[in-house]
């Protein structure tokens, strides 16, 4: 199962009337939108939603029955277990071959401010501030030790960049933690707060 | 050596702002209660004066500082001296205490006395703040123009000391007015102090002490630096700051190397080979 699918599941199921709901379509054979409505007290267009939900989730099957010429839905369950499996690893970011082979270093005039943890060498956090005038916003990033570690002994700006893998080992930090110093790198780089250096 | 200074002039009169503050103050009294309360108000400035500077010594334990203390002390008595009754109230004010000879020639003897002294202790620089020094220093191996100013500190390397090694080291720094020292159970924050700084930086009125100029020694012998943009911007070009940091830690990591040596004199000597301005 795919994130976003697990994500449709996890707010269908969310809902407080969703226990409700699903009793009635285990213990009823088939039961239509409006009959869920008015055995639930609910709005009839909050049940529809709801069932047709499902129905596109592949847990309820549908069929169409006429009465008085007006046709409408009649809503059967198709599966009595329900399983959200998610491999986590799917979004696990992997790291391309020039992610830590890229020459970085802090960016001049970034305009951020980094605040230094007491009594240790590594940076806590870097508040950075966005757009102009009344539309200007402060955004603060908390940092992990590790990425704290990592800025610290980033390049200054103007000076020799320093690839990813060299600063970490400058830093003394573990390769397996690669994964978030090059997320927050990639995060400081959309900011303008690191530069890539080409052609070195 | 060059004479070039890679500092701008210093104009600023901060320093000397503090201590002469009490003469407008001592008018706006006397203006407003009289000459008995003036003097009185002005030996309690003086007073607290003295009292800052003891403050000061045990800050640093430049024995020298004592000298300032002992005289705004004698100061401060000849003129509470001046009532007949002290303290101020109900006491009355001496009407022409130069007429009475004792009084005169303790007030000459001891001016004649503190002035030879602090104008010797001035003149010898023993009384002076040397950060301008130490910045003058880091600036002069730094030759090319560049900027590239940041806030963060800068990891300069490695270095082989003992915390007992550091905490003289610190307190050398200290009692030669060279850098304040900052102490925490695993760091020595050395803080360089320019002439006119001592004063907001000792009463706490510059803020925290992090946001200063500063070079760090940490317990595992790593040191680092971290240059304020004021202290940035008092260069007269905009030097390349990564080489800035590099050298203003090589410029402790030297002072170091020297001290273990017990060569501490000559760090002293370095600093004021620069013959930067007894007052600046």
């Amino acid at each position: 199962m795919d994130f976003h699918t697990a994500a449709q599941y996890a707010s269908l199921l969310s809902r407080d009337y969703a226990e409700d709901i699903f009793r009635l379509l285990v213990n009823y054979q088939a039961i239509s939108a409006s009959e869920v409505a008015a055995r639930l007290n609910l709005h009839i267009k909050t049940a529809q939603d709801f069932l047709e939900s499902l129905e596109q989730l592949g847990i309820l099957s549908k069929e169409e029955v006429l009465e008085k010429k007006r046709p409408y839905y009649r809503y059967i369950l198709k599966k009595t277990r329900l399983i959200i499996d998610i491999d986590l690893a799917q979004v696990k970011r992997e790291l391309s071959k020039n992610s830590l082979t890229a020459y970085i270093r802090e960016r001049e005039n970034a305009g951020a401010r980094f605040s230094v943890a007491r009594g240790d060498d590594y940076i806590t956090s870097v508040t950075i501030w966005t757009g102009d005038g009344r539309e200007r916003e402060e955004r603060k990033i908390k940092l992990t030790t590790p990425q704290g570690k990592f800025l610290f002994y980033l390049p200054f700006p103007r000076a020799e960049p320093l690839t990813v893998d060299e600063i970490m080992q400058k830093a003394g930090i573990d390769p397996n933690l690669a994964p978030e110093i090059v997320d927050m790198v990639q995060l400081l780089e959309k900011y303008n707060v690191i530069e890539t250096v080409h052609g070195k | 050596m060059s004479l070039v200074r890679k500092l701008k002039p210093d104009r600023n009169i901060t320093g000397a702002i503090y201590p002469l503050s009490m003469l407008p103050i001592f008018g706006t009294i006397t203006l407003l209660f009289g000459y008995t309360t003036g003097f009185f108000a002005l030996s309690i400035m003086i007073a607290l004066f003295g009292l800052f500077y003891l403050y000061v010594y045990f800050r640093t334990m430049n024995a020298y500082l004592l000298v300032i203390c002992a005289e705004s002390g004698f100061l401060s008595l000849l003129l509470a001296l001046m009532y007949v009754n002290s303290p101020i109230g109900n006491g009355r004010f001496m009407p022409s205490p130069f007429d009475k000879i004792e009084y005169g020639l303790s007030y000459f003897s001891g001016l004649v006395f503190f002035g030879i002294v602090i104008v010797f202790l001035t003149l010898t620089r023993k009384l002076k703040w040397r950060g301008r020094e130490v910045f003058e220093l880091a600036a002069e191996p730094v030759e090319e123009s560049g900027d590239g100013y940041t806030p963060r500190p800068r990891p300069v390397g490695t270095v082989a000391y003992t915390m007992k090694d550091i905490h003289n080291f610190a307190r050398f720094c200290a009692s030669h007015q060279i850098a304040l020292p900052y102490i925490t159970s695993k760091n020595i924050t050395l803080v360089p102090i320019k002439m006119g700084e001592e004063f907001s930086r000792l009463l706490g009125l510059s803020g925290d002490y992090r946001d200063a100029t500063w070079i760090n020694f940490d317990v595992s012998g790593e040191v680092s630096v971290h240059i304020a943009h004021k202290d940035y911007l008092d260069y007269r070009e905009p030097l390349p700051f990564d080489q800035l940091c590099t050298a203003f830690g090589q410029v402790f990591i030297d002072f170091l190397e020297l001290f273990k040596k017990g060569e501490g004199v000559r760090v002293v000597d370095r600093l004021d080979d620069l013959k930067i301005g007894i007052l600046s």
